[in-house]
């Protein structure tokens, strides 16, 4: 356990190393979430949803756990391209305790990245509060997790050929996010779509989420449902990602 | 319950065999050990069926040009690769079976030096040596003794990416140095150092194998394997070609050694049909004060010759002997050059 904690650790300096990217992301953060949600809110006008600034608030958050999730399953994917995985792979620990380390830097990437704004979202609303703060912190990191094991599990797409795994990733991003209720609750999404969006891991993350901070149940999934299959992605994934690590990947080809 | 007094003659049989048993059981345990050890790519088969030992406390060198299996090789002993079949074992352990156990006992030196481009020198040695479990009160010192050694401590501080290609590739030395593992495994340690480097480098690699490591060196420079290795494996196109100490490979190319001798008058024709007699001797080419001859032991050949020439009153100025270089080696064995691609 020390050494997955050394790993995790070192690749965490990193982030704090490229601190300046994160004090970006969190200035992206609050541009988009001043300027297009107060916009959105105007826009959007409906007496069953009372508070759409809030609701953009958390889908914004969604979004941005969804690109820290992506950002470390590419991230596994580069670290073989530039040679620090066979590295990696060469160091006194298993396979698992190896995908372990990249988990535990995965849900501080993600606390890193939307940890601030979320405690921001909540104070400007009105709406923190303590407890929730930290469910819906868990709720997205657990989310985090999902996506992250997700993008690891297609990795292996990545050692045959880096471009089909691009676009595949790319593809696959635009289809989750579009077709989620991260910023569309589920019962005003057209009938012609709004089945393809439960297959969607973060219209259960968002909805989660969204439960946790208060909103109204009616215009959610259930909770448990959601608690339940965000969880299970998160397990089923980084077990799927274990596998792969374990059995396909390697970390080099060498001659 | 006790079967034998310990002065008994039982027991002193019994004492006996558990000896011998010990002996044959030490003996056979290699630091190292391939059986039938195959890699295909797709359809390239980059290890074919290798049988490769090392034994405890030498330098092995592998040499072969690039694309004989060298990384391959050494990237499926420390668990990177896996096999496609046969079996390989580090300090008696599987490489397979049991990856994170045989980790902890080796470790690399990469070819390329890449990755942590964010991270300095001395953090990423840090990070290292407690990935190994180094005494946390041992590791600072330890950490800047090496890097000082290596001249790598002026640029301790520097961030990776700004290393140049020689300072990353000692770096990637350094690894191992602090970690001092019961095998190193060092591929392609000197390529993009300079000169004086590459004989630090060395140094520290010998110092390594007289504190008790196994080393692996994987090269194709000539140089480098003829200052390291106690013995050298040569690998060509994924399969063993011989494997002896440096000495035993160039006596085994026959006619290998040239010997240059100079007369002071005119070689003989009795004096040459004397010498062929002496044995050991390929090709022989008199002409005029200078005698060239092919022979397989100069070191045995040369004495008998100045005696023989003694006697026939022939008196000789000057005595030159080449030996045969590796790259002669591995030309002999696999008729191709090193320099020549596979």
């Amino acid at each position: 356990m020390n050494r997955v904690l050394t790993l995790a650790s070192f690749n965490i300096s990193m982030i704090v190393a490229e601190r300046m990217g994160l004090v970006l992301s969190w200035a992206l953060f609050a541009l988009q979430f001043g300027i297009f949600g107060s916009l959105m809110s105007h826009l959007v006008q409906s007496t069953k949803v009372q508070d759409y600034f809030f609701f953009y608030g958390v889908g914004l958050m969604v979004i941005t756990v969804f690109d820290t999730g992506s950002f470390v399953g590419r991230r596994f994917v580069e670290r073989a391209h530039e040679g620090e995985l066979p590295y990696y792979l060469s160091l006194p620990i298993s396979r698992r305790g190896f995908l372990e380390s990249q988990a535990v830097y995965g849900v501080v990437a993600t606390i890193l990245r939307v940890g601030p704004p979320l405690i921001g979202v909540l104070a400007f609303t009105g709406r923190f509060t303590l407890p929730g703060a930290f469910f819906a912190l868990l709720s997205l990191t657990t989310l985090g997790l999902g996506i992250s094991g997700i993008m690891i599990s297609f990795s292996f797409i990545a050692f045959k050929s880096i471009d089909i795994y691009n676009a595949i990733i790319a593809g696959l991003s635009a289809l989750l996010v579009r077709f989620s209720t991260v910023f569309y609750p589920l019962i005003f999404i057209p009938s012609f779509y709004s089945p393809v969006a439960v297959f969607s891991p973060l219209t259960y993350g968002a909805d989660l989420t969204r439960w946790v901070l208060g909103f109204d149940p009616h215009l959610l999934l259930n909770p448990i449902l959601a608690a339940v299959v965000v969880t299970a992605i998160a397990l089923g994934t980084l077990s799927l990602s274990a596998g792969i690590v374990d059995k396909i990947i390697e970390g080099v080809k060498a001659a | 319950m006790l079967f034998f007094r310990s002065d008994s003659p039982r027991f002193d049989f019994l004492r006996t065999f558990l000896s011998l048993t010990s002996c044959v059981l030490h003996s056979s345990l290699f630091a190292v050990e391939t059986l039938s050890l195959s890699k295909r790519y797709g359809k390239t088969d980059a290890l074919r069926e290798l049988n490769f030992t090392v034994d405890e406390g030498e330098i092995m060198v592998i040499l072969g040009p690039n694309g004989s299996g060298k990384t391959t090789l050494l990237m499926t002993l420390c668990t990177i690769l896996k096999p496609t079949s046969g079996t390989a074992k580090v300090m008696g352990i599987d490489v397979v079976k049991d990856g994170t156990k045989v980790r902890e006992v080796m470790g690399i030196a990469f070819q390329e030096a890449r990755g942590f481009w964010r991270h300095k020198p001395s953090s990423i040695l840090k990070f290292h040596a407690s990935m190994f479990d180094i005494d946390p009160v041992k590791r600072q010192d330890l950490i800047e003794q090496t890097m000082k050694e290596l001249e790598l401590w002026e640029s301790r501080d520097k961030l990776f990416m700004h290393l140049s290609g020689g300072q990353a590739k000692r770096l990637e030395t350094a690894k191992v140095l602090v970690q001092r593992p019961k095998l190193a495994i060092f591929d392609e340690p000197t390529s993009q150092v300079d000169l004086r480097g590459k004989r630090k480098i060395w140094d520290k690699i010998r110092e390594l194998r007289d504190q008790g490591s196994t080393i692996i060196v994987a090269t194709n420079e000539v140089r480098e394997a003829e200052y390291l290795a106690d013995r050298v494996t040569i690998l060509h196109k994924g399969t063993l070609v011989v494997r002896d100490s440096i000495p035993k490979l160039k006596d085994a190319i026959a006619g290998g050694d040239v010997v240059e001798v100079g007369f002071e008058d005119p070689v003989a024709d009795k004096l040459v049909e004397d010498l062929k007699n002496l044995g050991g001797i390929l090709t022989m080419s008199p002409e005029g004060n200078q005698l060239r001859a092919n022979v397989s032991k100069a070191e045995d050949w040369v004495p008998r010759m100045t005696s023989a020439s003694y006697n026939m009153g022939a008196k000789i100025s000057t005595i030159k002997i080449t030996e045969p270089s590796l790259d002669d080696v591995f030309l002999h064995f696999t008729g191709k050059s090193l320099e020549e691609n596979p």
